[in-house]
């Protein structure tokens, strides 16, 4: 190579590196504030808002006993409750022939399996779990009390079993009753799904009621339980399923060998469930309540100064409650929740169906200090959108015992009520911590 | 081949600067400043430690060592710098890379030179991180924050020189422009309890200035330059409101170059640039001095040295920096293209820091 193509090479390059270099650099210094800092850095500072709440209330009636997720059974000093349900109506009677002749006979029942979820068991508080079975009148409804079902659960039950031991048998099967656990949850702790056979003398079919079976449980144990039974609103009901034979003139005919193919079972899900309960009346104050069946929630509005919303950026943002007494105190887990408004219609208010939601840790019985609610999402969430509604609703959740990051937990699925100081309590009213950073003054040294 | 090569490293230098902001060196010094002051130097002129650059038409310190150019002339200047601090048991490392200094200019009407460039005047570029802990909801939480600001101020100069005699009066106008992107990041340990915080901000600046300076040959091989510069106030404006305004410094220097042969040029000068009133109490008036040499003249090499002080800088006294500089110079096509590179060794002490640096300077200027 000439030593002119070699200059014009080298200097080629060299232009060219430098067009590279310009692509990146890394500029960062070491540290020591304030001298090598920039003025006017990030500040942190915490306030606490006492008057922040404001126009709190309480309201009653969100979710219903027959719309809980749950079936409650207690049985705790001073609460009483009892799952009860009713049992579609099945097929009474099949077609003998598949000719013209169109006579049919009558099903007779082998027996009954009852598939039944139990959701929510403290294993550890309550040993020796039983359930006992009671047949009911099939007219219960949502209007049904305790009381008027007192006759029927003052008899002899169809069937009691003790769930610890028929999940303690191997293979959780006991040969002689032909019950079995089905499923343990995995991501429900403590959560099994059970078959439970009812001979044909303790199935209580009825012919007249078209199959159509009402049942009530009460729960026992060693100590007082609190379980929860699962519901068709959760998508767990406990589904009745008839095993039959059909009755041709004396002679009994398996479903499946009639000329008209049929299931030797026959399923029969709840068309309706619910449960009926005996716990001290819970009445609305001054004060906030929350929990019970029906669901009592609060709502609380809050007035987030316009400075702080504009002109800071909120990193932490603490609702504290100050409890004011427990009306209705049971050993289940609960936890307050935090939900947004959609729109501000008082009692009727919608709430925003997303995941912003703000919990206290669980807790049982009634709290003996302040609770703290990390409402932080949501008040970043008021910043961002300047139009949403400022109030949520305060309820009192039962703790689903799901291996979760998140407490999740189900309304209507406790009859704790507790109750907290409204904002008519000057000394202990609701009250907002906030820590937040101002705005930056980027243009200082 | 030169009137080649030329335009790639123009087109080079060109490329970069979309790229990256025009901007100067940074230094942890004018962090808690205004920032850290640009220089108008040329590469060439830097390799004599800015001894030269009174007398340099390619330099944008003074207004009358414009009428050095002959012809119309582009200009450019790139610098890379690597550069390490000390501050305590804690050191970092920097690289950079800016184009400081563009200019064009030519001969007018009757004598008449004029020329218009863009200059850094000052950086405002920096990335620090933090880690601390502060005190929240009654216990000490523990927190990383990430400062940077990228961008700074330009001065675009106008300026007009002309030659009467032995003397050459120049003067100028400049308008101070630019802005800074700032982001301010704030993360806790505690992420559960804790949202991360995020401020970002754009400020602008406005400010002007007027400048002259003259060149006076007092004896065949020996030259006297004066010039001065007076700058209004800065304004920094976010969001359209103006949030500061800083007092920017008036400045005072003088230059000599002799030339006692044709192939042997020495050179010094020493300039005062009143930063006191720019900031609160961490803002200082700074003199700085050079010397130089230049010897041959087809690949020339240049040396330098400088010092002084710095006008930021915490503790109460000014930093003070010095730097020794070597470089040289080729020109192509018959003088129609013209290429400098420097290699400058920096040091700046202060307050318990200690930056020192390696900085390489290219320049590239077109004579078309």
């Amino acid at each position: 190579m000439s030593r002119s193509g070699l200059q014009r090479g080298l200097v080629v390059l060299a232009g060219l590196g430098v067009a590279a270099l310009a692509c990146f650099e890394e500029p960062t210094s070491p540290a020591q504030c304030p001298a090598f800092c920039p003025g006017g850095g990030l500040a942190s500072v915490e306030s606490l808002l006492p008057t922040a709440i404001q126009r709190d209330s309480s309201f009653r009636g969100y979710v219903q006993a027959h719309q809980s997720l749950m079936l409650l059974a207690s049985n705790l000093p001073g609460v009483d409750s009892r799952p009860i349900w009713v049992s579609n109506a099945i097929q009474t009677r099949f077609r003998i022939d598949s000719g013209s002749d169109t006579t049919t006979g009558p099903i007779v029942v082998d027996s009954m399996k009852l598939t039944l979820w139990v959701q929510r068991r403290d294993t550890a508080a309550v040993h020796n779990l039983r359930l006992a079975f009671y047949q009911l009148p099939v007219g219960i409804d949502s209007a049904t009390t305790l009381a008027d079902l007192a006759p029927a659960f003052a008899g002899t039950p169809l069937r009691v079993v003790n769930v610890d031991s028929l999940a303690a048998l191997p293979g959780r099967r006991d040969s002689i009753t032909g019950d079995t656990v089905l499923a343990v949850d995995s991501i429900r702790r403590n959560s099994v799904l059970l078959r439970l056979k009812f001979a044909a003398s303790q199935a209580g079919y009825s012919e007249a009621d078209s199959g159509k079976l009402a049942l009530g449980v009460i729960a026992t144990g060693d100590s007082p339980p609190s379980v929860g039974l699962g519901s068709s609103d959760a998508g767990f009901p406990a589904t009745a399923w008839w095993f039959i034979h059909v009755d041709s003139a004396g002679k009994l005919i398996r479903p499946d060998s009639l000329p008209l193919k049929a299931t030797d079972s026959l399923g029969a899900p709840p068309t309706f469930d619910s449960f009926v309960f005996d716990a001290p009346a819970v009445t609305l104050d001054s004060d906030l309540t929350v929990g019970s069946v029906p669901s009592i929630r609060s709502l609380l509005h809050v007035d987030l100064p316009r400075g702080l919303r504009d002109s800071t950026q909120i990193i932490r943002a603490t609702l504290q409650l100050v409890p004011a007494g427990a009306l209705v105190t049971t050993t289940d887990s609960v936890f307050l929740q935090v939900k947004r408004l959609q729109a501000d219609f008082g009692a009727k208010s919608p709430v925003v169906l997303d995941t912003f939601v703000a919990s206290s840790r669980p807790f049982r019985g009634a709290p003996s200090d302040t609770v703290r609610i990390e409402m932080t999402t949501i008040f970043r969430g008021w910043q961002a959108d300047t139009t949403a509604v400022t109030a949520f609703y305060l309820t009192l959740l039962a703790l689903s015992r799901v291996d979760s990051v998140h407490a999740s937990g189900t309304e209507a699925s406790t009859l704790a009520a507790l109750r907290f100081y409204s904002s008519r309590s000057p000394a202990f009213r609701p009250s907002i911590r906030l820590t937040y950073v101002p705005r930056v003054k980027f243009g200082a040294p | 081949m030169t009137i080649r090569v030329a335009p790639v490293l123009a087109l080079g230098l060109l490329v970069g600067a979309g790229l990256s902001p025009l901007a100067g060196q940074d230094s942890p010094f004018g962090i808690n400043g205004l920032g850290t002051p640009g220089r108008f130097e040329s590469a060439r002129a830097r390799a004599t430690g800015g001894a030269f650059a009174a007398f340099d038409a390619l330099s944008a310190l003074t207004d009358a060592s414009a009428s050095g150019l002959g012809r119309l002339t582009a200009s450019a200047t790139g610098t890379t710098s690597y550069l390490s601090d000390d501050l305590g048991a804690v050191s970092g490392s920097r690289r950079s890379t800016r184009f400081p200094l563009f200019q064009i200019g030519g001969p007018a009407w009757s004598h008449v030179v004029l020329v218009a460039g863009v200059s850094t005047y000052l950086d405002r570029s920096y990335h620090v991180v933090v880690h601390d802990t502060v005190a929240l909801g009654g216990s000490q939480q523990a927190v990383t924050d990430n400062l940077s600001g990228d961008g700074g101020v330009s001065d675009i100069r106008f300026a007009a020189a002309r030659r009467f005699g032995h003397v050459v009066i120049g003067a100028g106008l400049h308008l101070l422009s630019g802005s800074s992107r700032f982001q301010f990041t704030r993360n806790f340990s505690d992420t559960s309890t804790y949202g991360d915080v995020t401020q970002a901000g754009e400020v602008a600046y406005r400010g002007m200035g007027f400048s002259g300076s003259a060149i006076v040959a007092a004896a065949p091989h020996l030259e006297l330059a004066g010039f001065w510069r007076s700058d209004t106030r800065l304004s920094s404006e976010e969001d359209g409101k103006i949030v500061a305004r800083h007092d920017l410094p008036t400045t005072l220097g003088g230059a000599i170059r002799w030339q006692p042969a044709p192939e042997a040029t020495f050179g010094a000068s020493l300039t005062h640039r009143g930063w006191a009133s720019a900031a609160d109490s961490n803002a200082y008036n700074t003199t700085t001095w050079s010397v130089g040499a230049e010897f041959g003249r087809r690949l020339p090499l240049r040396l330098g040295a400088r010092g002084g002080e710095l006008p930021f800088g915490p503790g109460g006294q000014a930093p003070r920096e010095t730097a020794f500089a070597v470089g040289t110079g080729r020109v192509f096509a018959g003088g129609r293209g013209l290429i400098d590179v420097t290699v400058e060794r920096l040091r700046r002490t202060g307050a318990g820091l200690t930056e020192t640096g390696w900085t390489a300077l290219f320049g590239v200027a077109v004579r078309p």
